[in-house]
């Protein structure tokens, strides 16, 4: 169509009176139009929505952005939030009465203060029962009697062992070790074939993080236990409760342990086993489904083998990321129909297409689950007999300077397993000293946790 | 008001102390009450000196300042090394120009880019470590940041590798401006390189030098975070060995909810730097009377 406007030889650019009308009728309609619009839009509901997980799930962000469009109930407006702030840009956000609607949480006490500080509102009577109790949010996300998050996505969370090089060192790959002496054998083996046997990197301290989860979990007999140490109930100087300290340290003078662990983080350190360069080392399931492809199924799973006497010992631990609804939120019940709408059927399946991951909710069809690796790895960890990942009791300060440090100083030398204890016993009264207010919660919380 | 008013010079700067007072002042007013309370999100109970208390009992703390203290080696060093380079491009060496150019780079490089880089080449398995090996210079190879013992001499190698730069500019452009007759006096009195240096240049570049020194002092207590960040794995590592005070601050302040500890260590080092600063103003005081 032509733009080009004839001139009239009396005026330049005149309309006629006929265009006036027509332009007239036009510029009415499209006024009526946007209107109609406008109050349209003005009745849904905006939500801020503030997230993370790209980080550690490459693809959450498609899903989410198709999630989003398909929503019809409000018009979400998500923000990534970098790994660094995601619990102090809440807080100060929170703090100030501008919080976002919904906000990502990870587990337990990572978003349990947020509870204390009443940030957070509990989602009993604001989701769907059905569906909340589906979204497998974990017994850390319960307080006071109620439910404060929903399971999002599971982080199943194994030791990695690989296949090729067991068999080099003549080991049974289909059979990984399940005791403290059929590692020490395992391991002895791998040496003895010129494989480094276990490890990873601890630089950025993660590695030392996930040691705790899987080793002092062995020797708790709830999870409630875990916070007893922290408030002073149990005390670390105790053996049992440093001895997956001392068990590492009998592995580093043993000279098991990769010799670059300390100088390489943690993502590279489970790099290194894929890779078959290292024979074990500690990993997260939602890397599983692209080093089992890269390996053509050569990476086997399994629970760090047994030394603690605990009811947890042995069990295979999942974590689960999830995401709440913020108490300053003016737009609650269509905060609560989108978490809904997150686990509906066809949601839970765009989210596996999209990450190539499993969701938390029991509403997922995980028959789509075709490669063995990751079958196995949800048949053992996701509906097994799992633990929660205890570390997510951990109160920060003590995480920042005990869990780490020991961790670390161990493998690096410069630390007794018994020295790990008495730090730990040390930071843990320290927290006390710095932390009088959250004492009191955490005595609750763990009173909750032992008879939930 | 005469010109000659005392006032006079307070008034020209006015304007730009209302500014900073504007810009700084709320927030320190903010941050020495935050001091003496029990921070929660963003306000909470007068608890007095408990802060200070807790922060001067803590090992953590001490040792983190010990750090820092010992970051202080590196003035010298950084101050000898400059001062040398300086000298040599002084003497317009052949391609000094380039040769300055290069010496300046690493200042000019964000200090996150030159760690990542240095932390990859100084891994157990790095670079560095290889090139020795291959040098059959095993006895040389160490876990450099990997290692409690080592770690914080590879952050201050970093560091005086990227702050003498600005040292080398900042002599160079003193020497400049000096009066050239006075060296070749010296010059066709005899003096040789090393007595025109230390006899006629280095005097007359106290000032500069004390202002390096100073300049320095202040990094090293309030502006090594970046390095240690990233060298020690964002956590001041390996165990606690390249925690210093601006870590403890930020763990306190984000990583463990504890807004009025951060307050209170801020409030210690911000005490702490402006002595420095003091000092500084003093001692040029009493050069000039």
């Amino acid at each position: 169509m032509t733009t080009t406007a004839r001139r009239s030889p009396t005026g330049a650019g005149l309309m006629d009176r006929r265009r006036l009308l027509q332009a007239g009728a036009g510029l009415g309609a499209l006024t009526l139009t946007g209107g109609l619009a406008g109050r349209a839009l003005a009745q849904t509901p905006t939500l801020d929505m503030w997230w993370w997980g790209e980080q550690e799930l490459p693809g959450l962000q498609a899903y989410l952005d198709k999630a989003i469009a398909a929503f019809g109930e409000a018009q979400v407006t998500p923000m990534l939030q970098d790994t660094a702030v995601v619990i102090s840009q809440f807080q100060t956000a929170a703090a100030a009465g501008e919080p976002p609607d919904l906000q990502y949480l990870w587990n337990g006490i990572y978003h349990m203060e947020s509870v204390w500080l009443g940030y957070l509102a509990h989602l009993d009577g604001l989701m769907d029962a059905d569906l909340l109790a589906a979204s497998n949010h974990g017994p850390l996300s319960r307080f006071d009697g109620h439910v404060w998050r929903m399971g999002w996505y599971p982080l199943p969370m194994p030791w990695y062992y690989n296949k090729d090089l067991f068999d080099k060192a003549g080991l049974n790959a289909d059979a990984p070790p399940a005791t403290w002496e059929e590692l020490l054998a395992a391991c002895e083996a791998l040496k003895t074939a010129g494989v480094e046997p276990f490890g990873g990197g601890v630089q950025d301290g993660y590695w030392a993080e996930w040691y705790i989860t899987h080793g002092l979990s062995q020797n708790l007999d709830s999870v409630g236990d875990a916070v007893n140490l922290f408030i002073g109930d149990l005390d670390f100087r105790e053996p049992r409760y440093h001895q997956h300290w001392v068990k590492l340290q009998e592995l580093r003078d043993a000279g098991f342990l990769n010799k670059d662990m300390a100088s390489l983080g943690l993502y590279p350190g489970i790099d290194l086993c894929v890779n078959g360069q290292l024979g074990i080392c500690s990993s997260i399931g939602t890397r599983l489904p692209a080093d089992a492809k890269t390996t053509n199924g050569r990476i086997g799973c399994m629970v760090l083998p047994v030394f603690g006497q605990g009811a947890l010992a042995g069990r295979p631990v999942v974590d689960m990321q999830g995401m709440g609804i913020a108490a300053g939120s003016e737009a609650k019940e269509a905060a609560a129909a989108f978490l809904n709408f997150l686990n509906a059927p066809e949601q839970l399946a765009s989210f596996w297409d999209a990450t190539g991951w499993i969701p938390a909710a029991s509403g997922f069809d995980d028959s789509v689950i075709s490669d063995p690796s990751v079958k196995d790895l949800w048949t053992r960890w996701g509906k097994g007999n799992n633990i929660t990942n205890i570390t997510n009791l951990m109160p920060g300060q003590f995480y920042e300077q005990a869990a780490i440090p020991t961790g670390q100083n161990i493998i690096t030398a410069g630390m007794s397993g018994e020295e790990a204890g008495e730090l730990a016993a040390r930071v843990a009264q320290e927290w006390r000293d710095f932390n009088p207010d959250l004492v009191e919660k955490y005595q609750q919380w763990a009173s909750d946790l032992s008879t939930g | 008001m005469r010109r000659n008013s005392p006032l006079v010079p307070y008034l020209f700067v006015l304007p730009l102390i209302c500014l900073l007072a504007f810009v700084f002042g709320l927030s320190l007013i903010r941050l020495v009450e935050f001091s003496f309370k029990q921070v929660r999100g963003i306000d909470g109970p007068w608890i007095g000196l408990r802060n200070y208390e807790l922060v001067l009992g803590q090992p953590l703390f001490w040792e983190s300042v010990g750090h820092n203290l010992k970051l202080f080696l590196t003035i010298p060093i950084m101050v000898g090394i400059a001062l040398a380079l300086a000298l040599l491009l002084y003497e317009r060496l052949p391609g000094w120009r380039i040769h300055r150019t290069i010496l300046f780079l690493p200042y000019i490089l964000a200090i996150p880019i030159i760690a990542v880089v240095m932390k990859e080449m100084f891994q157990f398995s790095g670079p560095v470590n290889a090139v020795l090996t291959a040098l059959t210079l095993d006895f040389m190879v160490l876990d450099w940041i990997g290692s409690a013992d080592v770690a914080l001499w590879t952050v201050m190698g970093l560091i005086v590798w990227r702050e003498t730069a600005l040292g080398v500019i900042l002599f160079l452009s003193r020497l400049m401006a000096l009066d050239e007759s006075l060296i070749e006096a010296a010059r066709l009195d005899g003096a040789s390189w090393r007595q025109r240096a230390w006899f006629v240049l280095i005097p007359q570049m106290r000032g500069v030098i004390e202002f390096f020194v100073v300049i320095s002092a202040i990094t090293m207590l309030s502006a090594v975070f970046a390095y240690v960040y990233v060298i020690g794995g964002g956590r001041g590592g390996p165990g606690t060995a390249t925690m210093v005070i601006e870590l403890y601050i930020f763990n306190a302040l984000i990583r463990t909810s504890l807004p009025g500890i951060a307050a209170a260590v801020s409030v210690m080092l911000f005490a702490v730097s402006l002595l420095l600063i003091w000092a500084l103003f003093r001692v040029r005081r009493r050069e000039e009377a």
